[in-house]
């Protein structure tokens, strides 16, 4: 309506112009009516008005569609009446939308496609790595050991950029059922076990019997790889023990992993589930992609579980996932 | 001796595989013509079947099902994919179990092993009982004894663990890392301290047997059995 008023302002301006004009020609010829005058003017703006009634009538959803902005993409593809600049106006945006949709699926093909690839990619990797692992595992020499650490190492970026993929259909991967946090945590404690080994550093675990929470298993363990590996990481060479405690507080049930290693800057905390962020202690570090707590603060999200870190550089870090709902 | 079929097309994976179980007392067979599967499971009938689900032609799935068709012999699938929907279908095509990529070789042998005892009962390959022998001292993995000159001990799972270990490697060291790898299993999680319990243990067990300074530790680097009890070591 504001834009409708604002737009025939001129046009108003111009009318009452010419109808004075007309008037005071007669006028000045020597027809010198007053109310016949004020009648004409009062007849032409009454015209006038019967006009601008049609006209925003006809163009309603016109003027309308012009002066707000798309809430999403679809709006686009609407008709806006049968004037001929409405119409045209119902045109230029559908070919505009198709424009878009046509882009867009195209995009969406090649991330597909891309997805898939990587997909098929990181499987066809684990023959040749299980060939690898499989060659050293019988032996001794430090040179095999070595060669399995970093098969270690290899098998778990695989992972990770397995899982990161996943997240993309996040929404047809996962299935919420009780889980034994026991179970769960023993799991993961034994997918890690060289690593803890390597690295002089055990686990403690101490898990309020028979805790179970609903969530989905395969995430929990990819959260529990992810913390557990950081936890180990990071207090290497401590001989320190990392817990794993859980426990009930509040009604809520909590997991907690704690290490007691270097810890991480108070300026670093808040940003350790920023994607790619690797801080101080990724530089000193190295070999942290960044994206390990970024994808559990991502998984953890669309599970609705909770996660909180607080960490005191030198004295550790304590890792704490709450789970909403206790079974 | 039970026969294990492999269907697997990587040549490597499955040579080491076929040389790892064949180590443990299995009879091998390795698929070649990936399009005749099922007349060579006819021809050579296994006990079991290992099948890769990413194959030449067809997957594993297809052929778990052919296979399914003339015989109900366990089927264990090998596959790279953990994904749950991937088991639920390999278990639906009616295979038995699964294993990840990648593996290792003791959880092949365990599920190997009980699907062979969960079809065929209590017959098992004839190395189950493995005797590790070293100068006169031999080790009964299996019934965890440890003889030697006509005396006998018995041993705890952790201690014939450890044994084996030294006694097979020697005369290498054994690394502390190699032994804390094989200890720690499932239940518990053993560390520096644990090993180093159950070396006294061991230790006190060879001495029941009047076998002195048998393991020595080597710092930084672990532990060696050294055969003090030997033919050579008599002065």
């Amino acid at each position: 309506m504001k834009l409708f008023l604002r737009e025939h302002i001129p046009l108003f301006t111009i009318v009452v112009i010419q109808l004075i004009a007309v008037i005071l020609i007669f006028w000045l010829d020597g027809y010198k009516h007053p109310s016949v005058a004020l009648y004409a003017l009062f007849v032409g703006l009454f015209i006038f008005l019967c006009y601008l009634v049609y006209r925003f009538m006809s163009h309603q959803a016109f003027y309308e569609r012009l002066s707000a902005s798309f809430s999403n993409l679809d709006e686009s593809n609407q008709m806006y009446g049968n004037a001929p600049l409405a119409a045209s106006l119902g045109e230029l945006l559908k070919s505009q939308y198709t424009h878009y949709i046509h882009r867009l699926n195209e995009y969406e093909e090649k991330r597909d496609t891309h997805a898939t690839f990587m997909n098929q990619w990181v499987h066809q990797m684990k023959t040749p790595l299980s060939v690898i692992e499989l060659t050293v595992q019988q032996e001794e020499d430090e040179r095999f050991v070595s060669i399995r650490e970093e098969a270690d190492k290899i098998s778990k970026g695989l992972e990770m950029v397995l899982y990161a993929a996943r997240l993309e259909t996040f929404e047809h991967d996962f299935q919420v059922e009780p889980v034994s946090l026991e179970n769960i945590v023993s799991q993961a404690i034994r997918e890690n076990k060289r690593l803890f080994i390597k690295n002089h550093v055990y686990p403690e675990v101490s898990i309020e019997s028979d805790l179970t929470v609903e969530s989905d298993e395969k995430w929990l363990i990819f959260i529990l790889n992810q913390l557990i590996s950081n936890a180990v990481k990071y207090s290497s060479g401590s001989n320190e023990k990392v817990s794993i405690t859980a426990f009930i507080s509040n009604g809520e049930a909590c997991l907690e992993v704690r290490d007691k290693g270097v810890g991480i800057p108070k300026s670093d905390v808040k940003r350790v589930f920023k994607p790619f962020y690797t801080g101080e202690n990724g530089r000193i570090y190295r070999e942290s992609t960044g994206m390990g707590l970024y994808l559990v603060k991502e998984v953890c999200d669309r599970l609705g579980h909770q996660i909180t870190m607080e960490s005191e550089v030198g004295k550790g870090t304590t890792v704490r996932l709450t789970f909403s709902a206790i079974i | 001796m039970p026969k294990i079929m492999i269907v697997e097309d990587d040549p490597k994976l499955a040579g080491l595989l076929r040389s790892h179980l064949e180590k443990y007392g299995y009879e091998v067979v390795s698929v070649v013509k990936f399009d005749e599967i099922v007349e060579f499971f006819l021809e050579e009938q296994p006990e079991l079947v290992l099948l890769d689900v990413n194959l030449p032609s067809y997957d594993g799935f297809y052929w778990c099902r052919q296979i399914r068709r003339v015989s109900t012999c366990p089927i264990l699938f090998i596959s790279a994919r953990s994904g749950e929907m991937d088991q639920v279908m390999a278990l639906e095509n009616g295979a038995d179990d699964y294993i990840t990529k990648p593996f290792h070789y003791d959880v092949v042998t365990a599920k190997i092993r009980s699907q062979l005892r969960r079809a065929y009962g209590e017959y098992a390959p004839k190395m189950e009982e493995r005797i590790i022998e070293l100068q006169g001292l031999s080790l009964y993995a299996e019934r965890m004894e440890l003889h030697f000159r006509h005396a006998a001990v018995s041993v705890t799972k952790k201690e014939a663990i450890l044994l084996e270990m030294l006694l097979k490697r020697f005369p290498r060291v054994v690394s502390r890392e190699a032994l804390l790898e094989k200890l720690w299993d499932d239940q518990s999680f053993v560390d520096e301290n644990t090993l180093n319990v159950n070396v006294t243990r061991v230790r006190k067990k060879l001495q029941e047997l009047g076998i002195e300074d048998a393991i020595e530790t080597i710092r930084g680097e672990g532990y060696r059995i050294v055969p003090t009890w030997g033919e050579g070591n008599r002065s």
